[in-house]
This record gives structure tokens, C-alpha cells and sequence, in this order.
């Protein structure tokens, strides 16, 4: 076959120069590993916000007390959800419950002499069901303690460190706000929330503790989750509890929305804008730096091409088409990029290892791979073409005679 | 087998255009050995350039086997390089750090169809040229009428009809000289066209009949015993 031979004649070159070779592969290398690392970065940030998103739960409906545009949590200060919204919004169909419980941030704890912050929440038994998340040592808050306002708690693994270090907690009393609680149960791991506060350095007690006791808010819930059947009406429920509480609030159409309802739809958007701007200007730098590669590529080429002159004008001589010289010089081109490119998917891999040491979320996975190769090949045969044109549209008499 | 008729040729070289063939007509008969004579400046270069196919004629036709070659696109040239003429150039063109068995190849690749048999072809040939053992040497391995017998070899490896060889002796030694055009008589006698240019008297003398040329056309032919 006569490509197979002109293909070989590429190779034989390209082994024969090795200089050259060298230098095209590696601002290939360069330009491919840039990108090769700003897919995995991309990527893992992509997964970690899933994993978020996962954390608030799919088939969750937050309702917060209080309107405006704050995020984050709503306190017992705030508080304005009444039983019977709570009630009515059980009785939407699609709902299959909803568990009210009440929020108080970054509140004194103490222990022995060790002092520390977190966010305390009085909570129902179904808590557990509501967030998939129960007691990983020890038991859960019953629901006899919420009868009995028992002074209990379950506290997160960020929280226990801070107070009681390696030490087990269980059975030992904290102060909270100068009322002494029991231990009895660790909460499971749970990493970040979407918003990227941590999830583990938070206790829970009693919602009825919590309302009478600590927080003084016996008549309102300042939060309410909403698990439902379908995830996919999310959207579609939050519209309804939306109706109940603007009905149930009394509020006229002119007034604004004393309360705020999230989705893990909505959640997701709003990560996504905030790490929009970083993601372009990464994404920016990884489209640059394989273009400048190729432009290096072409310049070589296009050297090549004038050094290689009377090669070019005795093949043409010998018989050789325009599109055979065509084929053997873009051959060239895409054989240098595509390995080139190769060694730069190892070597962005390599970096990107180092980087998730460094502790930055990084995913390794085909992707980068297959981009790589694809965008290798692509920019052998962009850049490539003008070179072998040149080469191909030589005068074959004066290129003999260089 | 070529039959030119009223050839010329003039270059553009910015507002100076020069006349470099004026009216040159001639034929060369399939199985002849004709040496085209003329010094330096007397467009020879340019006469084996148009007769090799590689430039375009200013005026005057060109018919190779009966074909008339300004109706062929540059594929068509291509083609016809590559089958029917046999080059031979002053200073070798061989590819470097190519062996002596890859640099015969060469126009094989680009072929219409590569023979099963090229290997033993071309090697044949190099034996043929006295370089059966040197068929994996290097050019830069080899002499310099080394050098042209591995081009005769790479001349000859499509079975052209005609070889045009240009100075083929000019860089060569008085010992060289005499290997290289006890070659080209051997193929002569093995029936191939052979079109020889040079400036030696000597060398035309090889030839069956010699075409002189002086400024841009033939001013005399002269036929050998």
C-alpha cells in the first residue's frame, strides 16, 4: 500500500531528526499536560460538588424561616414555622415527611477546661431518616427524650475532637450555654455542606430541649426538611409548600416571601455560578497553552519544510503527487503531536497526583485521555496543513537545486 | 518516442524576462542515445528540465509516446515521472542516511502499485551497478561514482522507457567517468532511450548522435559512426 510506504518514510524522518522531534514534543508535552491537568481539576470540583449535593439529599425540600436572600441556616431567633404549617405541608401528595428542628450557631460548649463553637440543633427521631444519618457510636435522640426534654446529645466527630480529643465521649457531660448535657451517641461522618461548612462540628439534642429549654422558641420551627417520593417533582412540591405558607402566613401578593424553600436543584446552580469565573480562566489557560504548542509545531515545520528542500524536489521528481508530499509531512505532524500529547497526558497525570496530595479535589479518569488525544491529533492536522501545503507546492526544478 | 517542436522557454526574473530556449525542435527515437552538448548558459539545464517533465514550456509542443504533455494536469506528470523517465542528476540526490537498497526504492513508493518482488529487483540492479555487496551502505559510506551508480540503480527500478541523465559524469573522477557511461551504453545496448546532456565533448561521444546547442537553440547535429 502506498500510504503504509509513505507513512514509513514519515516515521524514518521523524526518528532521523531528533532535535527537531524533540522540540515539537515537547511544547506538545507542555500544552496537553496544562490541559490534561485543568480536566482532572475540573472534574474533581465537579465531583465534590455532586458529593455535596448528594450530602443534601436529592429528595429533600428545605424550608427556612425568615424571607430575604441570606443563605445558610435559619435560628430560633427567626423562627416562624407553625405546627400546622408543618402539618399541612405533610399532607401534600408526593410528601412523604417533613421534620421540623431548630438551629442555634456557633454556641459556647465547654468540657472539662477545653472550649469550643458549634452549631446545636434540637431535632426529632425521624432527623435520622430525614438526612440518612444516624448515630455511628452510641444511640440516636428518642423519642421519650423529646417527651421528657431530656438534657442528651449525639455529637458530630469535629466537635468531639475539639472538646474530648482521642478520648470517648460517650456518657460524659458538656455545657452548652451553661446547661450540662449527657453524651450518648456520635454522629456520623458527613464531610461538607453544599455551602461548604462543616457538617461535623454540630451537636444535636432534643427538639423539645432545644425549643423550651435552650433556645426559648416553644411556638415556631425555625427549619423544616421535607423529604419527598419522586425527586424529579422537587420542583413541583416546592411550589405547593411555597402556596400553603404564603396562604397560612396571610401574606398579601404585594409582600414578599417570609420564608425561603431549597432544592438540591437550586443548591447546585448557585455552586456552579460561584465557581464559574476560576473555571474559565482555567479553562483559558488549558485552550492556550496546546495552541501555543501547535504554533511552535508549525514553526518547526515550516523550517523543516526549507531545510528539507531538495528532498522534497527529488521525491516530486521521482514521481511523487502533491497530496503524497501532503500526506508525508501532515504525518509528520499528527504522529508528533499525538505523541507528544501522550507524554503530556502522563506527565499532567503525574501532576495531578501531586496536586491531589496537596489536598486539592482531583479526579483521574479517562476523560483527560481522550480529550488530549483528540485535541493532539487536531492541532498536528491545523497546524500541519499550512507546512505540508508549502512543502507540497515547492517548484519541484527550483527546490532540486537548492 | 519524443518529438519537440518549436520549444521556447523565457523566465520572469521581475521587469528583466529572459529568453532561455528559442525555438528548439527535435526528435529522439525510441532506443536512441542522444547527447545534447552545449556549455554553461545555453539553457541545457533548462531543455533536460522540460523533457524531464518538471517545467513548463513557454511555447512550442512536447509529445512523450505520442502523449502531448501540456494536456496533463500535475497528477498526470507525476504519474508519468514516475513510469517512463529514468533520472540522473550531476549531484547524485540521494537521500542521506538512507541505504544504498532504500535510495533505489524511492520511486517505488510512489508507485501505482509496489511490487512484490522490489526488494530483489533493486538488489539486482545494485549487483547490476557493481554494489551487490554495498546494498545496505550509506551515502555518506560510499564514493562518488559510487554515488551515481546507486542513482543509475534508482533510474532504472520502475523499468522506465527513457533515461535523462544530466551531467551524470560532472563531479566525477576520469576513472568514475568511464565506470558511469560504460553503464549507460550497456543499457543503450539493452534497448533503453537514453538522453545524455553535457558540456565534454568526450562524453557526447558516447552517444549515438549529439544535439548542439548555443544560445537558446540547436545550431548543429552531428550523428557518431
Amino acid at each position: 500500500m502506498k500510504i503504509m510506504k509513505i507513512v514509513g518514510v514519515s516515521l524514518k524522518s521523524i526518528l532521523k531528526h531528533k532535535l527537531r522531534t524533540a522540540l515539537i514534543e515537547l511544547a506538545i508535552l507542555v500544552g496537553i499536560a496544562t490541559l490534561t491537568v485543568v480536566v482532572s481539576l475540573t472534574q474533581g470540583a465537579n465531583k465534590l460538588i455532586m458529593k455535596r449535593i448528594q450530602n443534601f439529599g436529592p429528595d429533600a425540600i428545605m424550608v427556612h424561616s425568615g424571607g430575604g436572600k441570606m443563605r445558610g441556616p435559619s435560628t430560633a431567633q427567626q423562627a416562624n414555622l407553625t405546627k400546622k404549617d408543618i402539618s399541612d405541608i405533610e399532607n401534600i401528595s408526593g410528601v412523604k415527611f417533613a421534620t421540623p428542628f431548630q438551629v442555634e450557631l456557633d454556641m459556647p460548649l465547654k468540657y472539662d477546661n477545653q472550649f469550643t463553637t458549634s452549631w446545636v440543633m434540637g431535632v426529632e427521631p425521624d432527623w435520622r431518616d430525614a438526612w440518612r444519618r444516624g448515630a455511628s457510636k452510641g444511640a440516636f435522640i428518642s423519642n421519650s427524650d423529646n417527651e421528657q426534654l431530656s438534657r442528651v446529645c449525639v455529637i458530630g466527630v469535629t466537635t468531639a475532637k475539639e472538646l474530648f480529643g482521642k478520648a470517648d465521649p460517650i456518657g460524659e457531660s458538656i455545657l452548652v450555654k451553661n446547661i450540662s448535657f449527657k453524651v450518648i451517641g456520635i454522629l456520623e461522618k458527613r464531610g461538607q455542606s453544599p455551602a461548604g461548612t462543616d457538617f461535623d462540628n454540630l451537636i444535636l439534642i432534643p427538639f423539645s430541649t432545644a425549643s423550651r429549654r435552650l433556645m426559648n422558641q416553644p411556638l415556631y420551627t425555625s427549619m423544616l426538611r421535607v423529604i419527598i417520593s419522586d425527586p424529579a417533582r422537587a420542583k413541583h412540591v416546592a411550589g405547593k409548600i411555597s402556596g400553603i405558607l404564603r396562604e397560612n402566613h396571610r401574606l398579601a401578593s404585594t409582600q414578599e416571601d417570609d420564608f425561603r424553600i431549597s432544592t438540591a436543584e437550586q443548591i447546585a446552580k448557585m455552586i456552579k455560578s460561584t465557581s464559574k469565573t476560576l473555571g474559565l480562566f482555567l479553562w483559558l489557560i488549558a485552550v492556550i497553552s496546546p495552541l501555543v504548542g501547535g504554533i511552535v509545531l508549525m514553526n518547526i515545520m515550516l523550517m523543516a519544510v526549507s531545510e528539507r528542500k531538495r528532498e522534497i524536489g527529488l521525491r516530486r521528481a521521482l514521481g511523487a503527487k502533491k497530496r503524497d508530499i501532503i500526506f508525508q509531512f501532515l504525518t509528520e505532524s499528527v504522529v508528533l503531536t499525538f505523541s507528544g500529547g501522550g507524554l503530556g497526558v502522563g506527565v499532567g497525570v503525574i501532576i495531578a497526583i501531586f496536586v491531589r496530595h496537596l489536598g486539592k479535589p482531583i479526579s483521574i479518569s479517562w476523560q483527560p485521555f481522550a480529550t488530549a488525544f483528540v485535541i493532539s491529533v487536531l492541532i498536528g492536522l491545523f497546524f500541519g496543513v499550512y507546512p505540508a501545503k508549502k512543502a507540497a507546492n515547492l517548484d519541484p526544478v527550483d527546490a532540486l537545486n537548492q | 518516442m519524443i518529438e519537440l517542436k518549436n520549444i521556447t522557454k523565457s523566465f520572469q526574473n521581475g521587469t528583466i524576462k529572459t529568453d532561455v530556449l528559442k525555438d528548439v525542435t527535435f526528435g529522439v527515437q525510441r532506443g536512441e542515445f542522444v547527447a545534447i552538448m552545449g556549455s554553461s548558459g545555453n539553457g541545457k539545464t533548462t531543455l533536460m528540465n522540460i523533457l524531464g517533465c518538471m517545467l513548463k514550456m513557454s511555447g512550442g509542443s512536447y509529445a512523450l509516446d505520442g502523449v502531448d504533455i501540456e494536456t496533463l494536469d500535475d497528477d498526470q506528470l507525476s504519474d508519468l515521472r514516475n513510469k517512463k523517465i529514468g533520472f540522473v542528476f550531476q549531484s547524485f540526490n540521494l537521500l542521506d542516511g538512507t541505504s544504498a537498497l532504500d535510495n533505489v526504492l524511492l520511486p517505488l513508493v510512489y508507485a501505482e502499485e509496489y511490487p512484490d518482488d522490489a526488494r530483489e529487483r533493486a538488489t539486482q540492479l545494485l549487483e547490476s551497478v557493481g554494489l551487490g555487496d554495498r546494498i545496505h551502505y550509506k551515502p555518506g559510506e560510499l564514493s562518488g561514482g559510487q554515488h551515481q551508480r546507486v542513482a543509475i540503480a534508482r533510474a532504472l527500478v520502475n523499468d522506465p522507457a527513457i533515461i535523462l541523465a544530466d551531467e551524470p559524469t560532472g563531479n566525477l573522477d576520469s576513472e568514475s567517468v568511464r565506470e558511469i557511461m560504460d553503464i549507460l551504453k550497456r543499457l543503450h545496448k539493452q534497448g533503453k532511450t537514453i538522453i545524455l546532456i553535457t558540456h565534454d565533448i568526450n562524453i557526447a561521444r558516447y552517444a549515438g548522435r549529439t544535439v548542439f546547442l548555443r544560445d537558446g537553440k540547436i545550431y548543429n547535429e552531428e550523428v557518431s559512426k
